[in-house]
Parts: C-alpha cells; sequence; structure tokens
C-alpha cells in the first residue's frame, strides 16, 4: 500500500491525473455548487413567501433551510419517466449538458484573495463562453420531448439567451476596459473596497452597463420578466414538461445555481468582488473569511434583487422581448462601450469627484424608494402589530376583529 | 418612433417597475397572513371553536329531540336522509329503526335543518370528515331502536335533554322568519 | 386529419427552394394551467402565430338545468351556486327573483338590501379572482395571492353571515335564509375601509406597470359593434365602450336607491375595448361596489328579512324571464312552471357562454402568449359556460 502511494505522488500518470480531476469535480459538486443552488432556492422560496402575504417553507430544518436538500431526495425516489415516442439519448443527455453550462462557471468564480480554483487569464470570456452552453441543453430538451409546447418553449429560450448575449457582452467591455484585463482576480484588484472605488460609480456609463448587464444577464438565467421558456401559465412547464424526478431538478437546479453566478459575476465586475477595508496581512485566515463573506454578502444581496424583481414582474412576451434587447438595449450597451472609451481617454487617471458624486445620487435614489415604501405602507393604513421586520418571523397578522 | 418616445418609453418601464417593486418591499416588512394549521396553532385553539355559529360543517343529529316528523327527509334535494319510523301504540308515538346520512352524498346547503322543529339534526363546525372507505361515509345516528320525542307544552323539564333542546332552538332561530326581527340594525 | 371531431386542415406551404412548411396543431387541452376551468381550445398555429383557436366546451356539463325539474323550487337554490361558483350569490338570486315573479311574492324591504350586500360582496370577490388570475396569466404571481388574502377576508364575512364559504345558498325564495348577525355590519364597513385603498396598491403593483400594458393594450379589440352582435356582456360590454349595466337600464331590487357609476373602457393604454380596457373596468367596479355596499350599510331598514312562502311551493303555471348583473354580466333565467312542485323548465344564459363565441374571431393572428391574455380578459368561467 506504501509503495503505491509513494509511486502515484512520485510518479502521477494521465489515469491519476484524471482521477483526482474527477474526484475533485465531483467535491466541487456536490459539495459546493449543490449547497448554494439549494440556498439561492431558500432565499427564493422564504422571500417569495413574505411578498406574497404568507410564509415560506418552515418545518424541514431551522426556518426551512433544509427544504432543498429533502426536495432533492424526494425527486431522487422519483419514477424516472422517458416518454415512448422521444428521443431517449437527448432526452436523458439534455440536464447535464445544461448543469455543464453553469457549473463550468464556478471554476473562475473568485470567492476570495485566493480563493479562486483556476485564476485564467481569460476569466470573464471563459465565463460567458460557457454559460452560453445551456443554450444546446434546452434546445435538446425542447426538441426531444416530443411535445409541441415543449419544442415551443425550447425555441423561445434558444432566441432569448443567443439574443442576450449580446448586450450582456458589451457591457462587459466597460469593465475590461477599465481594468484592462480580462482575468477576474486583476478586475478585483483594479477596484477597491469603498463604494466609491467600484467601477460601477466610475462613470455615469458604468453605470448604466451595470443595468443593462443585469437586466441580460436576468434574460441569460431565463427568470421572470424573461421566463418565457418556463412560462407556466402557457406551457405548463416549457422545455421541462416531460421531465421528472432528479432530471427535473437538475434543470432547476441549474436555474438557481445560474442566478448565484450572475450575483457573483455582478459583484465581481461592479461592486469590488471580495476587496475588504483593511489589509490583515498577518492574520490569513481571518482576512479570507471577511473576504469570503464579503463577497458571499454582495452576491447574494443581487440573487435577493433578482428573486424581488421575479415575484413582482409579468413576463414579456417573445416578440417584445426581441424588440427590448435589438432595439432598446444593444443600442444603449453600444453607447454605454464608446462612451467609456471616450471617458477613459479624456480623464486617463479618472475623473476627481465623480465617483463620490455617483455614491450620493444612488443613495439619494434610493432614499426616494424607501419614501415610497413608507408611502404605501401608510396609504394601506397599517398598524404597528400588522408590522413585523423580522424576515423569518412565522407570527400571523391579527384579523378584522 | 421619434427619440421623445423611446426615451418616454424607458421612463415609464422604469417607474412603473420601481413602484411595483416598491409595493412588493412593503410586503417584505408586514406579517404574513398564515394560519399554521393543524399543528402550529396557539395554545389550546382548536380551528372548529373559531368558526363562526352558523358554519355548515358536518350534519349531526341530537336524536333526544328528533321528533320524526320527516321534514328532513322531505326537505333534503339529494336524498341522502334515510328516516325509518313507525307507528307504535303500545310504545305511544313513532319509534325510529333508522336515521343514516350519507355524508358523502351531502351537498350541505342547510335544506334539512331549517324546517326542523327542534333543531335537532343541526350543522356542526366539523369538516374533516376524510375517511378510507365510502361505506363509512354514511352515518348511523340510531343504535336501537328509539321512541321519537314529543315536544311538552311549557317548555322541557327534563335536565337531560332542556340543554339540548335549547341550543337546538337557539340554532333554528338564526334562521329568517316572515315576523322578522333578531337582526342587525 | 381529424383532432377529436374537428377537422383540421393541414396547409402545406412550399417556398421556393422546395421547404415545405406545416401549420401546429396544439391543443391548449382540458387539463391546463391557465384555462379557467375546464376549457380546451384547439390551436393552429404557424409558430407563434395563430391562425385558428376553436374553443371546445362541454367538460364541466352537470346537467344543472335538468336537475331543476327534479328537485323542485326549494331544493334548487344550492345548485343555483354551482351554476357559478366564483359568484355565487347572483344565481342564487337570479332563481329567487324568477320564482318570486312566478308566484307574485314581494320580498320585504330589508330582505332586498341584505340581497344587494350580498351580490355585491360577491361581485367584489368575482372580480379579485378575475383580476388575480389574469395577473398570473401575465406572469406576476404575487398580484393573484393578494387578491387571494383580500378575499378571504369576504369568504370570512360571508362565512358568518350564512355559514358557507363558496357555495352560499344565502338567498331563499321570499327572501334571504339568514338575517345579518350581531356585529356584522361594523366588520363589513371594517372590511370596505381597509379594502378600498388596496386597490389602489394593487393598481401601482401591476395595472400601471409597462410591461403589464404593453401585454395587454391593443390586443383582442372588440369593438362595439361586434361586442353587441356576439352578444357580450358586462365588463366585457362595458369594456368595448357600451354603456350599459341592467343594475342601470333594467333596475330590479332596490339598485335605484343607490348612487353608483358605470366604469366604460376608455382606451386609455391603447384602443377602446383591448384587454387593457376589459381588465380595468372590473377593478373599477370593484370600487363602485364598495360604495353601494356602503350606502347599503348606511341605509339598512329594519324588519324581517323573508316574506312568507309555504314550504310546498307551487307557482301558477305560466313562465317568466328574469334578467339581473352578475359579475361576468347580464344574466338570464327562463323559467316555465306547470303549477306543480316541480318546475318545468329552467333555461340559464349566462355571459361567458357568450364570450367564448367571440374567442376564434379575435384570436386570429394572435400570438398563442396573447390568447392567454384574451381569455382572462374575456372572464370566461368553464362552470358558468358548461352548466
Amino acid at each position: 500500500m506504501q509503495e503505491f502511494v509513494d509511486g502515484l505522488v512520485a510518479n502521477p500518470s494521465w489515469v491519476h491525473y484524471l482521477g483526482a480531476m474527477l474526484a475533485f469535480g465531483g467535491i466541487v459538486v456536490f459539495g459546493f455548487v449543490l449547497p448554494i443552488a439549494g440556498i439561492t432556492t431558500w432565499v427564493e422560496r422564504r422571500v417569495a413567501g413574505r411578498i406574497q402575504s404568507r410564509i415560506g417553507p418552515n418545518r424541514t430544518g431551522p426556518a426551512g433551510f433544509l427544504q432543498w436538500l429533502a426536495d432533492g431526495i424526494k425527486s431522487l425516489l422519483k419514477e424516472d419517466i422517458v416518454p415512448d415516442a422521444a428521443d431517449a439519448p437527448l432526452f436523458k443527455l439534455a440536464p447535464y449538458v445544461v448543469m455543464t453550462g453553469f457549473v463550468g462557471a464556478f471554476v473562475a468564480l473568485p470567492f476570495g484573495g485566493p480563493l479562486i480554483i483556476a485564476d485564467l487569464n481569460v476569466g470573464i470570456l471563459y465565463i460567458t463562453a460557457v454559460t452560453s452552453l445551456v443554450v444546446v441543453g434546452i434546445l435538446m430538451a425542447g426538441w426531444s420531448s416530443n411535445n409541441k409546447w415543449s419544442l415551443l418553449g425550447g425555441i423561445r429560450s434558444a432566441a432569448q439567451i443567443v439574443s442576450y448575449e449580446i448586450p450582456a457582452g458589451l457591457s462587459i467591455f466597460p469593465i475590461v476596459m477599465l481594468s484592462g484585463a480580462l482575468s477576474m482576480q486583476s478586475i478585483i484588484a483594479e477596484q477597491g473596497a469603498a463604494p466609491w472605488r467600484w467601477f460601477i460609480f466610475n462613470n455615469p456609463f458604468t453605470f448604466i452597463a451595470f443595468f443593462i448587464f443585469f437586466v441580460a444577464a436576468l434574460a441569460e438565467g431565463n427568470r421572470t420578466p424573461f421566463d418565457l421558456p418556463e412560462a407556466e401559465s402557457e406551457l405548463v412547464m416549457g422545455f421541462a414538461t416531460e421531465y421528472s424526478g432528479m432530471r427535473n431538478l437538475l434543470f432547476f437546479m441549474a436555474e438557481w445555481g445560474n442566478l448565484y453566478v450572475i450575483g457573483a459575476i455582478v459583484a465581481t465586475l461592479f461592486l469590488g468582488g471580495w476587496q475588504i477595508p483593511w489589509a490583515l496581512a498577518e492574520h490569513p485566515v481571518p482576512r479570507v473569511a471577511l473576504q469570503f463573506g464579503t463577497f458571499f454578502l454582495k452576491s447574494y444581496f443581487w440573487v435577493f434583487v433578482a428573486v424581488w424583481l421575479r415575484w413582482t414582474l409579468p413576463r414579456i412576451r417573445v416578440d417584445q422581448m426581441m424588440i427590448m434587447c435589438w432595439k432598446y438595449l444593444v443600442p444603449l450597451a453600444f453607447v454605454n462601450l464608446l462612451g467609456t472609451a471616450a471617458w477613459m481617454v479624456v480623464f486617463p487617471h479618472g475623473a476627481p469627484g465623480v465617483p463620490e458624486l455617483l455614491c450620493v445620487a444612488a443613495a439619494v435614489l434610493l432614499g426616494l424608494f424607501l419614501r415610497r415604501v413608507r408611502y404605501h405602507l401608510t396609504r394601506a393604513g397599517l398598524k404597528r402589530e400588522e408590522l413585523s421586520y423580522n424576515i423569518l418571523a412565522t407570527e400571523r397578522i391579527p384579523g378584522l376583529g | 418612433m421619434g427619440l421623445g418616445a423611446y426615451l418616454r418609453n424607458i421612463k415609464d418601464a422604469a417607474l412603473t417597475i420601481a413602484d411595483g417593486m416598491a409595493v412588493t418591499a412593503s410586503h417584505l416588512v408586514r406579517k404574513p397572513y398564515t394560519v399554521q394549521y393543524p399543528d402550529r396553532l396557539p395554545e389550546g385553539v382548536r380551528v372548529q371553536d373559531t368558526l363562526p355559529f352558523r358554519y355548515r360543517g358536518m350534519l349531526e343529529v341530537d336524536l333526544e329531540i328528533c321528533t320524526a316528523c320527516l321534514a328532513c327527509e322531505r326537505a333534503c334535494p339529494i336524498d341522502c336522509i334515510v328516516i325509518d319510523a313507525t307507528k307504535d301504540k303500545a310504545a305511544g308515538g313513532f319509534v325510529m329503526t333508522r336515521f343514516d346520512i350519507d355524508m358523502a352524498k351531502c351537498m350541505y346547503c342547510g335544506l334539512c335543518s331549517e324546517p326542523c322543529p327542534t333543531g335537532s339534526i343541526h350543522h356542526t363546525p366539523e369538516f374533516e370528515g376524510a375517511d378510507y372507505s365510502l361505506e363509512s361515509m354514511v352515518r348511523k345516528f340510531v343504535k336501537a331502536p328509539v321512541l321519537a320525542y314529543k315536544p311538552k307544552k311549557g317548555g322541557e323539564t327534563d335536565p337531560e335533554i332542556a340543554p339540548i333542546l335549547e341550543r337546538g332552538m337557539r340554532y333554528i332561530a338564526e334562521f329568517a322568519s316572515a315576523e322578522g326581527g333578531g337582526g342587525e340594525e | 386529419m381529424g383532432l377529436a371531431g374537428f377537422e383540421v386542415e393541414v396547409q402545406r406551404e412550399t417556398r421556393d427552394g422546395g421547404l415545405a412548411t406545416e401549420d401546429m396543431t396544439l391543443s391548449m387541452g382540458p387539463q391546463h394551467p391557465s384555462t379557467h376551468g375546464v376549457l380546451r381550445f384547439v390551436i393552429r398555429a404557424d409558430g407563434e402565430v395563430m391562425k385558428e383557436a376553436i374553443p371546445d366546451i362541454g367538460y364541466l356539463h352537470r346537467s344543472i338545468e335538468k336537475i331543476a325539474e327534479k328537485v323542485g323550487w326549494h331544493g334548487f337554490m344550492p345548485y343555483t351556486d354551482r351554476v357559478d361558483y366564483v359568484a355565487a350569490m347572483p344565481c342564487n338570486q337570479g332563481w329567487a327573483m324568477a320564482a318570486e315573479r312566478l308566484a307574485a311574492i314581494e320580498v320585504p324591504k330589508r330582505g332586498e338590501y341584505c340581497r344587494v350586500i350580498a351580490t355585491e360582496f360577491s361581485r367584489i370577490h368575482s372580480h379579485l379572482l378575475s383580476v388575480g388570475s389574469m395577473a398570473m396569466d401575465i406572469g406576476a404571481y404575487t398580484p393573484f395571492t393578494h387578491a387571494i388574502r383580500e378575499r378571504e377576508y369576504i369568504n370570512d364575512l360571508l362565512e358568518e353571515l350564512c355559514g358557507a364559504r363558496l357555495t352560499f345558498h344565502y338567498m331563499r325564495i321570499g327572501g334571504v335564509g339568514w338575517d345579518l348577525p350581531p356585529g356584522w355590519r361594523d366588520k363589513a364597513l371594517a372590511y370596505i375601509k381597509r379594502f378600498e385603498p388596496l386597490i389602489d396598491e394593487f393598481n401601482d403593483l401591476i395595472s400601471w406597470n409597462k410591461i403589464y400594458t404593453e401585454r395587454l393594450a391593443n390586443v383582442a379589440v372588440v369593438s362595439a359593434r361586434d361586442a353587441i352582435d356576439y352578444n357580450l356582456v358586462g365588463p366585457n360590454l362595458r369594456g368595448s365602450g357600451v354603456r350599459y349595466d341592467v343594475r342601470r337600464d333594467e333596475p330590479y331590487s332596490v339598485y335605484p336607491d343607490f348612487d353608483f357609476d358605470i366604469p366604460v373602457g376608455r382606451g386609455e393604454m391603447g384602443t377602446v375595448g383591448d384587454c387593457f380596457d376589459r381588465y380595468i373596468v372590473r377593478i373599477r367596479e370593484m370600487k363602485e361596489s364598495c360604495k353601494i355596499v356602503r350606502q347599503c350599510l348606511e341605509k339598512l331598514p329594519g324588519g324581517p328579512v323573508i316574506a312568507k312562502v309555504p314550504r310546498n311551493f307551487k307557482p301558477p303555471a305560466g313562465d317568466c324571464y328574469v334578467r339581473l348583473e352578475s359579475a361576468r354580466g347580464d344574466m338570464g333565467w327562463y323559467v316555465v312552471s306547470d303549477g306543480t312542485a316541480f318546475p318545468y323548465r329552467c333555461k340559464i344564459r349566462t355571459g361567458s357562454f357568450a364570450a367564448i363565441s367571440i374567442v376564434p374571431k379575435v384570436s386570429r393572428n394572435l400570438m398563442i402568449a396573447d390568447l392567454i391574455a384574451v381569455i382572462a380578459s374575456l372572464d370566461l368561467v368553464a362552470p358558468e359556460i358548461d352548466r
């Protein structure tokens, strides 16, 4: 046994490399990616519950935290139905292609200073490329289901994802220009910890690029208002109608995990990633922990915003979606690209005071928004005992009497 | 589409979406509406007790005050009440040998409880009647042949029957009558 | 090719290059999350654009009209709840009015007021479900839950009044079954006070949302002429600009005592008669119903709520046609009596039955997503169509 291990360490052959990669991949997927997708579903369901005046899942685990685990085990135990007339090999392969598309992005996400699996020097380009694999998977699912409704869903999704790649990519260019590199860690290194050092507030064009990117990324992830491929009211479940059991769950895990990837990319590119205000050179473990926590909070904040948008907005129709992409987002993204380039020519070292001004403007907008929220609360005539600021509370609103 | 309309579209979209988000954000700080029934109710609360008095749940027959007038059997549109009552001179009145209500057929309309003279057949707040077999849905109220009740002039004196009769009369007093009165002003 | 009795012609278009394309025939089948009830549409579509949408009804037919001939006058009242279980009180009232007209019974004033309160609450109830599920069909799930939450309050009120939450059986021939319980009036007024600002909040959340209005504006425009030709009634008719309401134009019960407006579609987001107009007419009607309930509760007279009607009800032979404004429009009850305790014939004319007949006309060249909007905006409920 000892000789075997010594031989392994001294002379690794390609078999050993392959085994190590598979094992490592398995650990990453099952130990990290799946819980992230699961936690995202927990956030989604609890937030959706409170928005809809109800409680989300609250029985399995503390505050329903393990509901995703229960759902996963339940799906594994379900009957695996492959329709008789469906194209079985494509049908079975489709969920895995979609999963590959989204799990592949985790390799290049910077979770902390040293916490990145592979700091590729084409980081963001790689992520954009890999997440577009899901189109192939969705088309396969829609076609092989032998169901006209699934086909409609698959085709809608293909059109949507392929179209919205363009504004998403175009919105990334200003960031790449500002930081001078495609590598994720370099982009974060160019930003600072304070909000006015983030790229989002660097100049007005990147501010607008942020919103364009967020909207385009939502469309990439099949989230409402762009969830036509799985429009429940129209197509039952769109391209995933014929799927049951674990295959079905893989599609949904891909969707929720993709939501996290969107949050992570937004946090990296526009919000300064894992940067913390203190150097903490001699305490590596707390430093890395703080960085990981910052990154986690930033990405989950945008997951929360995406969930909030999902439960507020209705669905856009297919032709309106295309109009919005090609007539609104793409021209604006081009304007941002040229604007950022012009800004960099005029202010080679950054404009003094503009980031701080944009920060203040954003804070003012937030203040106006909160005032509107308060207006809604007072107009509904709510009394003190009908409000609860604890989002995990389950105490009921008192009745009419 | 001119530039003005183009920019106005963007502005309208942004403002209405932000307003919608403000409404949902305001809901995040409101208490939920859910009653966590049945296992997380407040201490000592049975949901059945919180239901109003007029709630039309499962039917119950108080055989002690049933006069065997068969008004409920005649009133039921679905024929789910079956009563066997024969006049027995020796016992001194009607003797009931069968009073079955098929709860699977019952549509909880209340037509049977309206004409009852004593309020013996009435709706209860019970609504949990699920069972595994169809036969168990037929509620048989007569265990042994029983003499029908005869209302006494001047009120009921028997202390066992008086409270049941009082409850029954209170139940049928809720129904509207042509004489009027008894309602909220 | 045949599809369960429908002969749908498959067309083969040959373009230059020899590619033949076919139209897809889809069955938006009886099991579908967004047909309101069990309806079926056979759609012939070229990709997303529909050429034809043929409705197929009958999945919820329960022979209610035939049952009337068996159960008798009083016994049929619970069945009328099931004719349109979403807005059950007006159906109760229709049957009661028909029987009262045949037997020349006069309902006491307080009974009429109780009827109006119940009917208007039922109208709010039904419109909440309609606008909520329309929002859900368009893709916004939250307004649906908010509408259902408000509906629960009405359910609680009506449960206290008559004991049931869906199949009320509140009205009787000659009046209503129960008087208002003590404390109910204050609760009802407190609810109306709470509900009216929530209609504005609902509007801010979804009605004025740009995505929502873009989905509904200029979709399935029904002109006033078409609306009258196809026999549309209620909010469908008023959404096309025709100011006709049975409560105002052929008044019955005590509606002349109340002051309320008739909201009409004005084409504010698109054209007069599009889906948005029908939707916003329902929202505004909820506000008007609140007004009516408030006036009713304030002016409530005393006295009995039911007239003396024999248990063995035998109206004289004859027939009558009674119309009233249900949540879905003009509901007509044609009842023939032959002098016995069982009606000879009962025919119910419902608003949804006419509304579904306009779907093939307006859905030409619409997208499948728009068909959902059309069905929801016409407020079709399958129990009313099939009875």
